[in-house]
């Protein structure tokens, strides 16, 4: 073990030997008027442990030294903690879910499991990532996504109803959402039945570090959970070399703007169960071989739902040619609207705000027609 | 896609804690066990485990030989292959992946061959599912593989060990299942040897068997056999009895070596409990919350979680189920119009021992459907409390979970009226193939919303070859980004009549269908007008079904096959393409001390069907729309005419390429100019080049379009792969000289 000159202890992997389980091992150095004492403590609790023989087993009562006893924030049945991170493909949820878990198993002494929504996962298609972590010995049995989080953490508020996030969240949760509005505003927007509603405006602290969303959101989660802020700067500056400062700014950028207010449940909104997977469609009502007839469900833009996140083009007509080269570049069918052989503007329920049009837009004498926002 | 996150630090011990998910945890028990050869071909979910090996190829990390096959079946002969030769040989693959490998493996059983097969299993359906089912593990049954389930991340590693230890000893081949995404995707601890020397001394050295390089005793292999078959079957019978005879101690002694135990199956809960639930995979692994739950209640229930398939552990089973009164077989599949595979199998065992047992077959999760906790309580509550339950649960075989759906209001009536035939024409210039942009703008569009990536080469280019057919459009797809983004039940993007069938035979299906619209139209009994069917795919789609493209053209079938080529199977991952550039960056091809991405220049599709002597070939690209538009016309006059065309069309992917969106017309432009991706057509065996840099003097060094094209393909414009970068100019000078000679002359 590497002498550690703080009071804090060093931590290091070994191999019980009453066991045989991996334990992780405290050496815990501190100063007396006899010089530096040495102590070694087992951070490691199983129901195989053997407090009748190990030397190492803490007496009844003696709390682990960790620079403090660490304690989740929530523990349900079996001393599980659940977090659901909800965002958009390509805005970093896994990975930041993936580092989180990595200090949770490595330096927080815990176990648990990390399981993520997959399927086809597009640019900016909804996503999510499940964490659960216990401090139990007790193993991980469940698979799949956690329907009943403790910790909701929301990149786009704007999607909560449309994608059912608050359905199966517990009393008392904590949410933390990307917003520049008020946490009141927030709980509004969410109808959460109870719990703390932590607010922060990710997406401006991201853009000013010229980081991604996943950071502020993540120092701010590794904050509910309890974790210390430096416990993920390692892992942050190892996963992106390139990118250490502007990561690190959006981690720290977090600290100073959370807002965040406790709503005890006053009725105002139900609790509500984990959504159902029945639809509407179902083997009573499906056409043979599973076939979709296009009059009834053609795919439609729906009001709150995520291309209004995104900010389409500005058009100027009296710029416009009408030299046809955006439409054939536009990879989505109805985000650019032609009326009568001429072009009349971006329709922001259809357009992904790619600018693969404002690439090809030629400049004349009053500029360009197409502009990005 | 999953990565592993890091191992956790190092134990002075012989194991150390590893996270990592079940992918992962496949790919570190194949590097421990010392394979002589991988074969690969991409397919969700098992897609990572050949990433992960692949990733420590490109670092030097280990010696195994890493190959890439054309489709799973060209996989499974790569296998066969080394095994034959004498090599270890280890294969991955899920769902469809094994059923289009399912001619080679009873070979590979037949032969005595131990290939060890790591199924990450998923539904086999008619609508494309990419989740969790059985359909692929059933499929195997009967196949003379021994079949070894993994019901935890841990679980995976270690059967990896027994499985190739006991393949070896009996010579047979192993597969090793376990539940895609929820578990191959599933990010747990587990505990894997520091040093693979303690494993490599267990699987020790494998019985001994005729081989194909024996050059002193030279033999025969895969003959042609008459009556003697029969005596091949015993032979694979009596490996099985042996294989059931020999498991026992290879389980006990990965015991003593590891601390981990496992058997023919786990018996869980009361050991007199009168209600079981047998449960496979993950599945079962969930339900010992049920189990815990339904214990701390006092109910006496007990659970049975298979871990060995094949060879069937009839005794086993018979003794964890023995004084059972109701057994609950929860399966994640069906056999449909018949009792379930492991309930069959259940009840034949405990008939013949004399046991007499209700046995209920539920079948749960198809589709990757989640079974929880409360799932296996419902479950045990069955077993509890039948035949006293409600009637529809009196039923022997059900379905858990499923649901009928609302007759009240389905869809949005009128939400869309169908395109009718006038609407649907150019009009202006008549007949000819030459329009002007301005024609195509009151083309309706055929596809509507759908959720590509932001700035996708696929519609882009899809749209504009659309907008330039007149008349009725059928589209047929291969599986690729452009299907699974578009039709996500229960809605569709598409206003034109759609069918999607599998990932390569999309030129086989437009073949059943253009002879039925000929025959329909004959006889009578279509009178829709013109009718263009265009078949849509990816580059990878034309890997695997290369054959089936071949076929078409040969045949001279009147419809188009337009592929959108990116440069790699960007569905699933974006795994390695032939079409990719040498050097290029692919998820299972990467850049490291032992090897800089793609080993081989890219493939040449056209060149390739330039000797079926289709009429049209062409390429063509989205930023020269005169000229693309110009090609979609002739397409359809050529289909008109009764022949076969080719298009292939430059598709960029800013997410796998990992390139801005915006920039995609650029690097298209640049595409052309550096003669990479020439514009041409070959007509009837007359090769036209369409833009010729050279003449225009616009043409670009490939260094520009490496650095533009992004993050996969960066590497190759900087100076540390310069001796690269040239081979791949002087690659594509070769092939841009002899196209401008074919286009010179005629006969060429």
């Amino acid at each position: 073990m590497s002498p550690v000159m703080s009071g804090k202890p060093s931590i290091e992997w070994h191999t019980c030997p009453f066991t045989g389980l991996p334990v992780e091992m405290a050496e815990v150095r501190a100063g007396g008027p006899k010089g530096v004492s040495i102590r070694y403590q087992c951070l490691t609790r199983a129901e195989s442990c053997r407090p009748d023989v190990c030397p190492l087993y803490p007496p009844e009562g003696e709390e682990i030294a960790r620079g403090g006893p660490y304690e989740l924030p929530y523990r349900a049945e079996r001393g599980f903690c659940s977090i659901l991170m909800s965002a958009l493909g390509g805005d970093g949820a896994n990975t930041a879910a993936k580092l989180l878990f990595e200090v949770a198993l490595t330096e927080m002494g815990l176990d648990g499991g990390l399981d993520a929504k997959y399927g086809s996962e597009k640019t900016g298609t909804p996503t999510d990532v499940s964490i659960r972590l216990t401090d139990t010995a007790a193993p991980v049995r469940a698979s799949g996504p956690t329907r009943r989080p403790h910790i909701l953490v929301v990149f786009h508020p704007q999607l909560t109803r449309s994608l059912g996030l608050l359905e199966g969240v517990r009393p008392d949760a904590t949410v933390i959402v990307n917003t520049t509005g008020s946490p009141e505003e927030a709980r509004e927007l969410l109808e959460l039945h109870s719990g703390t509603v932590r607010v922060l405006d990710a997406t401006g602290i991201a853009r000013r570090a010229k980081s991604r969303l996943n950071m502020p959101l993540l120092a701010d989660l590794c904050r509910v959970m309890g974790f210390p802020d430096a416990s993920l700067e390692g892992p942050i500056s190892r996963k992106w070399p390139r990118q250490v400062e502007a990561n690190l700014a959006a981690f720290r950028g977090a600290r100073e703007e959370v807002r965040a207010v406790y709503f005890p449940a006053a009725g105002r909104f139900p609790l509500r169960p984990p959504r159902s997977l029945a639809t509407r469609v179902g083997y009573n009502t499906m056409l043979n071989g599973s076939a979709i007839r296009a009059s009834e469900f053609l795919s439609a833009p729906k009001p709150g739902s995520r291309r209004s996140l995104l900010a389409a083009p500005a058009f100027n007509r009296e710029a416009c040619i009408d030299c046809v080269l955006c439409l054939t570049v536009c990879p989505d069918p109805g985000a650019l609207v032609w009326r009568d052989g001429k072009m009349a503007g971006v329709d922001p329920g259809y357009c992904k705000a790619c600018m693969r049009c404002v690439t090809v837009c030629p400049t004349t004498k009053k500029g360009k027609a197409l502009t990005a926002p | 896609m999953t990565r592993a996150i890091t191992p956790v630090g190092e134990t002075p011990a012989t194991q150390s804690p590893y996270v990592c998910d079940g992918n992962h945890a496949a790919a570190k028990a194949i590097l421990h066990a010392g394979y002589d050869g991988e074969g690969y071909y991409p397919i969700t979910p098992s897609s990572d485990v050949g990433e992960a090996v692949s990733e420590a190829v490109a670092a030097g990390e280990t010696d195994i030989e890493f190959v890439i096959g054309t489709s799973e079946l060209a996989v499974a002969g790569i296998v066969t292959g080394m095994s034959i030769a004498g090599g270890r040989a280890v294969d991955v693959t899920s769902a469809n992946g094994l059923l289009l490998k399912a001619e080679q493996m009873p070979v590979i059983s037949g032969l005595g061959l131990p290939v060890i097969l790591n199924l990450s299993t998923r539904a086999v359906s008619g609508p494309l599912n990419i989740k969790n089912s059985h359909d692929d593990l059933v499929q195997a049954l009967g196949w003379g593989w021994i079949i070894l389930c993994a019901p935890t991340v841990q679980a995976i590693y270690d059967m990896n060990f027994i499985a190739l230890k006991i393949a070896e000893r009996v010579n047979l081949p192993a597969i090793v299942a376990y539940d895609g995404f929820h578990t191959s995707h599933a990010v747990r601890k587990i505990s894997v040897f520091a040093d693979p020397a303690p494993l490599r001394k267990f699987l020790g050295a494998p019985a001994p068997r005729p081989t194909l390089l024996d050059f002193d005793d030279p033999k025969t292999f895969g003959p042609y056999m008459n009556d003697d078959l029969i005596n091949n079957k015993v032979l694979l019978e009596e490996k099985m009895t042996e294989a059931a005879r020999r498991l026992p101690e290879i389980f006990e002694e990965y015991r003593a070596l590891s601390g981990r135990a496992y058997g023919w199956l786990q018996r869980e809960g009361d050991p007199e409990a009168r209600s079981i639930l047998v449960a496979l995979n993950s599945a079962g692994e969930t339900a010992k919350l049920g189990l815990e739950r339904m214990r701390s209640a006092r109910e006496p229930v007990g659970l049975v979680i298979p871990t060995v398939l094949r060879p069937f552990p009839e005794k086993a089973f018979v003794e964890a189920l023995e004084g059972a009164r109701t057994i609950v077989v929860a399966e994640r599949v069906s056999q449909y119009g018949a009792g379930n595979f492991l309930a069959n199998e259940i009840g034949a065992a405990l008939q013949r021992a004399g046991h007499g047992a209700d046995i209920l077959q539920r079948t749960y999760g198809l589709g990757g459907i989640t079974f929880t906790e409360d799932d296996s309580l419902h479950l045990f509550d069955l077993a509890l409390k039948f035949p006293d339950v409600p009637e529809a649960e009196r039923r022997i075989k059900a379905y858990h979970g499923a649901w009928p759906g609302r007759t009240d209001g389905n869809g949005q009536k009128g939400a869309f009226c169908p395109l009718k035939a006038e609407d649907l024409r150019i009009g202006a210039n008549g007949g000819s193939d030459k329009i002007s942009l301005k024609d195509i703008v009151r083309m309706p569009d055929r596809i509507g919303q759908h959720s590509a990536c932001p700035g996708c080469g696929i519609f882009s280019n899809l749209g504009l070859f659309l907008r330039a057919i007149e008349g009725h459009v059928v589209l047929i797809f291969n599986t690729g980004c452009g299907m699974v983004v578009t039709t996500g039940f229960p809605n569709t993007s598409f206003k034109v009549p759609y069918f999607h069938n599998l990932f390569h035979n999309g030129a086989s299906t437009a073949t059943g269908v253009v002879t039925m619209i000929e025959r329909f139209r004959r006889q009578g009994r279509l009178d829709a007008g013109e009718v263009t069917v265009i078949v849509v795919t990816g580059d990878g789609g034309d890997d695997i079904g290369m054959d089936q493209v071949i076929g078409a053209a040969l045949r001279d079938d009147p419809f188009i096959l337009l592929e959108y080529d990116n440069k790699g199977y960007m569905n699933t991952g974006g795994q390695l393409c032939y079409t990719g550039i040498k050097g290029q960056i692919s998820s299972n091809a990467r850049v490291g001390p032992a090897q800089t991405g793609k080993r081989t220049h890219h493939k040449d599709i056209v060149e390739i069907l330039r000797g079926t002597h289709a009429h049209y070939l062409f390429q063509a690209s989205e930023i020269f729309p005169v000229d693309f538009v110009r090609k979609a016309r002739k397409s359809q006059r050529f289909v008109r005419e009764g022949h076969f065309v080719f298009g292939k069309v430059f598709s960029v992917c800013p997410l796998n390429w990992g390139m801005e969106a915006s920039t995609g017309p650029d690097a298209a432009r640049l595409a052309v100019e550096s003669c990479f991706f020439p514009l041409l057509e070959i007509e009837h065996g007359k090769t036209k080049i369409n833009h010729d840099p050279d003449v225009k003097k616009t043409r670009a060094p490939m260094k520009d379009l490496l650095a533009k094209l992004g993050g996969a393909f960066r590497h190759l414009a900087s100076d540390a792969h310069s001796g690269l970068c040239a081979e791949i100019q002087t690659e594509v000078d070769r092939r841009w000289a002899r196209l401008k000679a074919m286009h010179e002359s005629a006969l060429l």
